[in-house]
């Protein structure tokens, strides 16, 4: 599954159409236990991309700090970006504060999440 | 927006290499079991401290429960944590000191070789579960994080480590006279310890986290677990000190009130944590380990018909040995056969397809097993177990043999789906 409305989510950047292309890509990256992307989970707090330095910036959170599969949801972000922007390099980042809290799913995912 | 930045190198999982071996010695440890069973049903009929019967119990305890457990937790324990395990060769050393000792002294039962069989794996147990326990206690101690979880868990692994040394001493109590009374006089101490204290407490400990984790739980209450935890404590210990200075039963009784009223804030947390879920579809998995919580109250019930038996001064042994067997069997098996597959699947899958690109080739954790293989297994388990605790209380052998071929066959399927995963390959995208 795919997110669908980008617009709704609550995601900080500095480029939105980048950030459009990103999104789409990392609506591919689905968590193996919940079966949601990590988009639609509302994981995915910051993209910000520099263009000099060919950098692209990612902070993001997991559903619970003591995640079992973080160490796969990460690594599975890191290959999504790389994937879609070959040439740029990715730097991922976890952020603990604001914590993730069931208000950040999408409606996708919550409609997704109640069947 | 206030960010606490975390450097993604501490999600460094334990080595798969580890967990695994007691995830396949349980899984085996689990039909060895089952298969005494079969072969030693008509010792159920006699009294509990019967070789045969502390052979099986042994085995499905410590090789089947245990093991499993300390598996789980060499994985579970660093994520609880937010830190790493402190050391994979302890780990291993834990793992072949246990695996060496357990078939040692199930064995020592079945002849009933209190010699050096006995204690060569008591000794070897003994010296596993220390390991554990300093590669736990390290681990906790240089981790950042302090949770009602960890402490649940440290606990737990501080009473199992008691519960093997008593076991120990009595092992070399039935040669030498260390003790006042015989060795049979303190199974209930010796049992009561390894059931409260390691299995009840750990299984809340690692429960209480990973029951609101695979529901999307909005349900939090580290209060009430705090009290969950000083019931069971204060229960046990006041147990342990009348049974070994006082032994006055108003004590005893007010010590089991003080561990059963923990059942009911257990449920409750469970019911909670149920009804407060974003994830509304639940999985035949984590459905047969909220089953587990609801099987507590069979020996609960039991436990107080003991009570009432003893008081009134009626032979309660077929009671007694129910009580055994529901726990063993009930509810410490009911939550290891629903939370393997929550766990161990993962395990693998993490090793395998973390590094891959999703394709929509990947398989998801579930698909490394068979579902229907475990609805089955699930179905058999439940029938077996009803059959054969029946074939205790009724003292029927016909219903105790059946209902022992019933739960072998379970043990088979799950065995079948354990090796599934464990010798999954990576599929390749086809070219």
């Amino acid at each position: 599954m795919y997110p669908s409305n980008f617009e709704t989510m609550r995601v900080i950047t500095n480029n939105l159409e980048r950030c459009s292309e990103a999104l789409t890509a990392l609506g591919k990256v689905v968590d193996p236990e919940i079966g949601l992307n990590i988009v639609d989970l509302g994981l995915v707090y910051e993209l910000d991309f520099d263009e000099a330095a060919r950098k692209i910036y990612l902070s993001m959170t997991l559903t619970t700090q003591f995640c079992p599969m973080g160490a796969a949801i990460i690594d599975l972000t890191k290959i999504a970006l790389e994937t879609k922007f070959p040439r740029e390099v990715i730097q991922v980042e976890l952020i603990s504060d604001p914590p993730w809290t069931h208000e950040m799913i999408s409606e996708t995912g919550k409609n997704f999440l109640s069947k | 927006m206030v960010q606490t930045a975390t450097s993604t190198d501490t999600f460094q999982n334990t080595s798969f290499k580890v967990v695994l071996p007691f995830y396949i010695y349980g899984a085996l440890a689990f039909l060895a079991g089952t298969l005494l069973l079969v072969l030693t049903s008509d010792s159920f009929t006699h009294h509990y401290f019967h070789p045969h019967t502390l052979a099986t119990t042994h085995a499905i305890a410590l090789g089947w429960g245990t093991m499993l457990i300390l598996g789980a937790s060499h994985q579970l324990v660093p994520v609880l944590i937010e830190g790493k395990l402190y050391s994979v060769k302890l780990a291993a050393g834990c793992f072949i000191l246990a695996a060496t000792g357990i078939p040692f002294l199930v064995y020592a039962f079945y002849v009933f070789n209190t010699g050096w069989p006995a204690r060569l794996g008591g000794t070897l147990i003994n010296v596993s579960i220390l390991v554990f326990l300093i590669n736990i206690a390290v681990s906790i101690i240089k981790s950042k994080k302090e949770n009602v979880q960890a402490v649940f868990i440290f606990t737990a692994i501080v009473w199992l480590l008691m519960t093997t040394l008593v076991g120990l001493v009595l092992v070399y109590n039935f040669t030498y006279p260390l003790l006042s009374k015989e060795s049979l006089n303190y199974l209930p101490l010796h049992a009561h310890m390894g059931i409260v204290g390691w299995f009840l407490l750990m299984i809340i400990g690692v429960g209480s986290r990973l029951i609101p984790l695979f529901l999307i739980s909005k349900y939090t209450n580290s209060t009430l677990l705090w009290v969950i935890y000083a019931l069971i404590n204060a229960g046990l210990l006041l147990f342990m000190c009348s049974f070994l200075l006082f032994s006055l039963e108003s004590v005893y009784f007010l010590a089991g009130g003080l561990v059963i009223t923990a059942i009911p804030l257990l449920a409750y947390f469970c019911l909670k944590s149920f009804q407060l879920r974003i994830r509304k579809k639940v999985d035949a998995q984590l459905k047969i380990s909220l089953l587990s919580v609801l099987m507590t109250v069979v020996p609960v019930l039991l436990f107080i018909i003991v009570i009432g038996a003893s008081l009134a001064g009626r032979d309660s042994t077929r009671i007694i040995l129910t009580y055994g067997f529901t726990i063993f069997f009930g509810w410490i098996t009911t939550i290891i056969l629903g939370m393997t597959f929550k766990t161990l699947p993962f395990i693998v899958w993490n090793k395998l397809y973390h590094h891959q690109a999703a394709d929509g080739q990947m398989p998801t954790p579930k698909d490394l097993f068979s579902n229907r293989l475990f609805q089955a297994m699930a179905t058999s388990y439940l029938l077996g177990f009803v059959l054969f605790a029946g074939g205790i209380l009724l003292a029927n052998t016909l219903a105790l043999k059946s209902g022992a071929i019933v739960l072998l066959l379970a043990a088979f399927m799950y065995n079948l789906n354990v090796f599934k995963i464990c010798i999954h390959q990576t599929l390749k995208p086809c070219v």
